[in-house]
């Protein structure tokens, strides 16, 4: 096409135009689609399906469509938290840090305040593959949550944590010290969703010190304080009852408590695995009474010994 | 005109393949027309089964749905096993998968399935629980969907999402085919003989005897895919003793920790009665496998028992139909369970302590994808398959065991129904990096008689007990990598709890407490544990894992004397 001379600088103006227009609305920011409920529910859907650069996208227009003292501005600081600090890969603890610490100087009482402690906790803990955490520190990260949210699912699950490592060092001081927080824990708060995990701790630092009675009873009440799922229909208890009749059988000696648990087993699930195991374990035990009781029926009659 | 040719001539080969290429875009076009008429809705199904009765199956059951719902149209993609991994991964990142998908293959890893699920299949929790409506006028009427499941959906189950992603519409189960003519003629047995000793004597019988080309006749055909078979159902369980010797944690398993505890410790070794008889057992049974097996596929053993060169086989349901039509009119085939040994048996009757075995797990599986445009109709077609009588007409189809409870089955499957009680083996070995390379190598000697046990195990017991530490260090290390899966995929719930209400808000805190409890509390005490007992040993002064120590025997003493005093 010949343009003629005079028409020239006609066109450049109109291709500055659209040049300018296009660097324009190019280089501007991109809008937030939906309501910040919407932008959040998608933030977290991209961060459950593992798009990070999606999730960190939704979650920043969030955090500059909605105003400092907005509830959804939190949100968006403890998504972008989490999504920096549990991304792989490509993650980043410091950026996460910030973010956390962000959530607490906005919402300092908050819901996501009392988890974004619990984050920072929790990174101190969950090192990289080949480092050992340093223990200290993760258990004062723990209190810090426990002291700052005692009320809290945060500092109930902290709380749990805290006396985790404390339970996993198999040393008997540091289990004595466990039990004790853990009784005085479940004492002030019986209803909390974690009391079947304070029971199993209580019944690991029970093993620990060698006590196998309240070993047991701690085991029978972490099966029996177990929450179930309304929605979920799938709850296998075949590895409890196992654990708990094994643990009556030959820690406790309790035969009645340890048959009690492997009917159970045998009659709830009857093509586990350990089926056959359970029958063997009956069997065993039986023959060992019929075996006990004639020694001491040929004791009283001043037989052998 | 010259020119023309001319042209044609220089360009031949391109426009050969122009040609094709348009020819192809024509014939797809038509093709796809056919199986989908305009206005119709039409489900894609995808899966690797290549057996014609599978594509067959789907397509009459395909044939009845329409009978009911005109308007939809099934299309198969039967996609080779070979390259399924590959295509399945393509269709879902290219956003052009099947409504429908066979999951679960195992070519590619379990974290990767794990994810596809999470991102590319719709969850069918929210269904487990409503009956199955095909089911109305059956026995199953009324019954939650997973309860009309022989394995009760268990293999649907995704513990890392704490969801169903998925419907198995066959059950699958592993024994030995036999080839019933040929036993009798050389043996004169009806049946095949599923006593061990008995056994070795027919093949020992069968062996003696050869075809009317002077080749002698194989026992069973065997190859490297056939062996594992014979290892799991037959070998393996007879190390189900070690148990009590080894399984220190009392979980019912003996780990790979754990069995090197006690070899390291010298609590057990290799001339156990479980771990060499497990090894003379696969000496006896190999012996009876055709020269060379290890270095054979599963085609040239099956070529051999369809030939008539061998009387047994181990392999699966998926196989029982093709091998039906391979002997059609020429020989009739037999099902036999693994002949075990009896309790009485002079040699392994004290390590033989039962059946082998075997968990209920649905195959077949179907998932639901998300892309798909019809969730509605492809969820209806699933649990039209899975409706009682469809579910038992399909596998009847196809040759394999329905995965619905109540169905009947080909009576040639009927030595399929599973050992629901039973032991297993607990011989684990493998404990990654150099040990479980250097194990390979001799048991593959071993394998092919070119090693004897004593050569195997004196070369290979100092190398574990040196190596072996290090390579379980180097194995372990997985665990800390899978705490950080476990906090990625957590936060992610617990986010979902914090954005939820009422009873979802509920059963999700309830899921977000479990799996913090079970994948980030305990697996930290375990590996505590499991160090200790690494680097301290077990108390070699103390009774093994099932046997009662003496205060435990005072204590039951002391009750029934109670007992006894009362009474």
């Amino acid at each position: 096409m010949i343009i003629s001379e005079n028409r020239r600088p006609r066109v450049s103006f109109f291709m500055f135009l659209v040049l300018g227009l296009l660097l324009v609305f190019g280089c501007a920011e991109p809008q937030m689609e939906g309501t910040p409920e919407e932008v959040l529910e998608r933030a977290w859907k991209y961060y459950a399906l593992g798009e990070f650069n999606a999730a960190i996208g939704e979650f920043t227009l969030l955090k500059e469509a909605v105003l400092p003292d907005d509830p959804f501005y939190a949100q968006a600081l403890y998504g972008l938290g989490t999504t920096w600090n549990l991304r792989r890969p490509r993650n980043d603890p410091d950026t996460a840090r910030e973010y956390y610490l962000a959530v607490l100087e906005h919402r300092p009482g908050g819901e996501l305040a009392a988890y974004s402690l619990l984050a920072l906790a929790r990174m101190k803990h969950l090192v990289p593959v080949g480092q050992d955490p340093d223990y200290d520190e993760v258990r004062d990260a723990y209190r810090r949550v426990v002291d700052q949210f005692p009320d809290h699912p945060a500092g109930h699950e902290a709380f749990i944590y805290l006396q985790s490592t404390h339970v996993a060092t198999l040393d008997p001081d540091h289990a004595r010290k466990a039990i004790h927080a853990l009784r005085d824990f479940m004492a002030r708060y019986p209803d909390t969703g974690f009391i079947s995990a304070a029971w199993s701790l209580k019944a690991i630092a029970y093993d620990t010190l060698g006590d196998p009675d309240n070993k047991l009873t701690a085991e029978i009440m972490a099966f029996k304080t177990e929450e179930v799922d309304p929605q979920n229909p799938f709850h296998d208890n075949a590895w409890r009852y196992w654990s708990i009749a094994v643990v009556a059988e030959f820690d406790a000696g309790d035969f009645e408590t340890a048959r009690t648990y492997y009917r159970r087993l045998i009659e709830e699930y009857p093509t586990d695995i350990r089926k056959y195991s359970a029958t063997q374990a009956l069997e065993r035990m039986d023959e060992k009474e019929a075996h006990l009781r004639a020694h001491i029926a040929a004791q009283d009659k001043g037989g052998a010994p | 005109m010259k020119k023309f040719w001319t042209t044609c001539r220089t360009h031949f080969a391109l426009i050969v393949v122009g040609t094709v290429f348009l020819w192809s875009c024509v014939a797809i076009a038509l093709y796809r027309a056919a199986e989908s008429p305009p206005g119709a809705i039409v489900l894609r199904i995808g899966h690797w089964q290549l057996e014609a009765s599978v594509r067959e199956a789907l397509e009459q059951m395909a044939e009845e749905y329409r009978k009911i719902h005109p308007n939809v149209h099934i299309v198969q993609d039967a996609i080779p096993e070979m390259v399924y991994g590959q295509w399945t991964t393509t269709q879902l990142l290219g956003g052009t998968a099947p409504d429908i998908l066979q999951v679960g293959l195992g070519q590619l890893p379990y974290h990767l399935w794990v994810q596809y699920y999470n991102r590319y299949c719709v969850p069918l929790t929210a269904h487990v629980n409503d009956p199955n409506p095909y089911n109305e006028g059956t026995g199953l009427e009324g019954v939650p969907l997973r309860s009309t499941f022989k394995d009760g959906m268990r293999s649907s189950y995704i513990e890392e999402m704490q969801e169903y992603v998925s419907i198995p519409l066959s059950q699958f189960g592993v024994r030995v085919f036999y080839n019933r003519d040929l036993l009798k003629r050389l043996t004169g047995l009806d049946e095949a003989p599923t006593e061990y000793r008995a056994f070795l004597a027919a093949c020992e019988e069968i062996k003696k005897h050869t075809n009317e080309r002077g080749q002698p006749y194989i026992p069973i055909a065997g190859s490297r895919y056939h062996l594992p078979m014979w290892e799991d159902m037959l070998f393996n369980p007879l190390t189900y003793g070690i148990k009590r010797l080894a399984d220190f944690n009392r979980d019912g398993f003996v780990g790979n920790d754990e069995l090197f505890v006690a070899i390291k410790t010298g609590r057990i070794d290799f001339q156990h009665p479980s771990i060499r008889l497990r090894f003379r057992m696969l000496r006896e049974i190999t012996d009876h496998f055709q020269e060379g097996y290890t270095g054979l596929t599963r085609d040239e053993a099956v070529f051999l028992f369809a030939q008539e060169r061998a009387v047994f086989m181990s392999t699966g349901t998926w196989d029982a139909r093709s091998l039906q039509e391979q002997a059609e009119d020429r020989f009739e085939v037999g099902v036999m369970d693994f002949p075990r040994p009896t309790r009485d048996d002079p040699v392994y009757g004290d390590v033989m302590e039962g059946p082998q075995y075997e968990r209920v797990m649905g195959g077949f599986p179907f998932a639901i994808i998300r892309t798909s445009e019809h969730h509605g109709q492809a969820l209806d077609f699933l649990l039209f398959l899975a409706g009682q009588e469809q579910n038992e007409e399909l596998n009847r189809i196809i040759g394999w065991i329905p995965s619905v409870v109540g169905t009947e089955l080909d009576p040639l499957l009927s030595a399929f129904e599973p050992h629901l009680e039973g032991v297993y083996g607990n011989f684990q070995i493998n404990l990654g990096g150099e040990t479980w390379v250097r194990w390979l190598q001799l048991y593959t000697l071993y394998q092919v008689n070119q090693i004897s046990y004593d050569d195997m195990v004196a070369t290979f017991e100092p190398f574990y007990k040196e190596r072996g530490m290090t390579d379980l260090a180097e194995q372990q290390k997985d665990w800390r990598r899978a705490m950080h899966n476990n906090e990625q995929f957590l936060a992610g719930f617990r986010a979902e709890a914090l954005l939820s209400k009422g009873d979802e808000a509920l059963s999700n805190w309830i899921r977000y407490r479990t799996l913090t409890t079970s994948r980030q509390i305990w697996p930290e005490i375990n590996r505590a544990r499991q160090v200790r007992l690494l680097e301290k040993g077990p108390d070699l002064d103390a009774v093994g894992p099932y046997e009662y120590s003496p205060a435990v025997v005072d204590r039951v003493k002391e009750r029934l004397k109670r007992e006894m005093a009362g009474s």
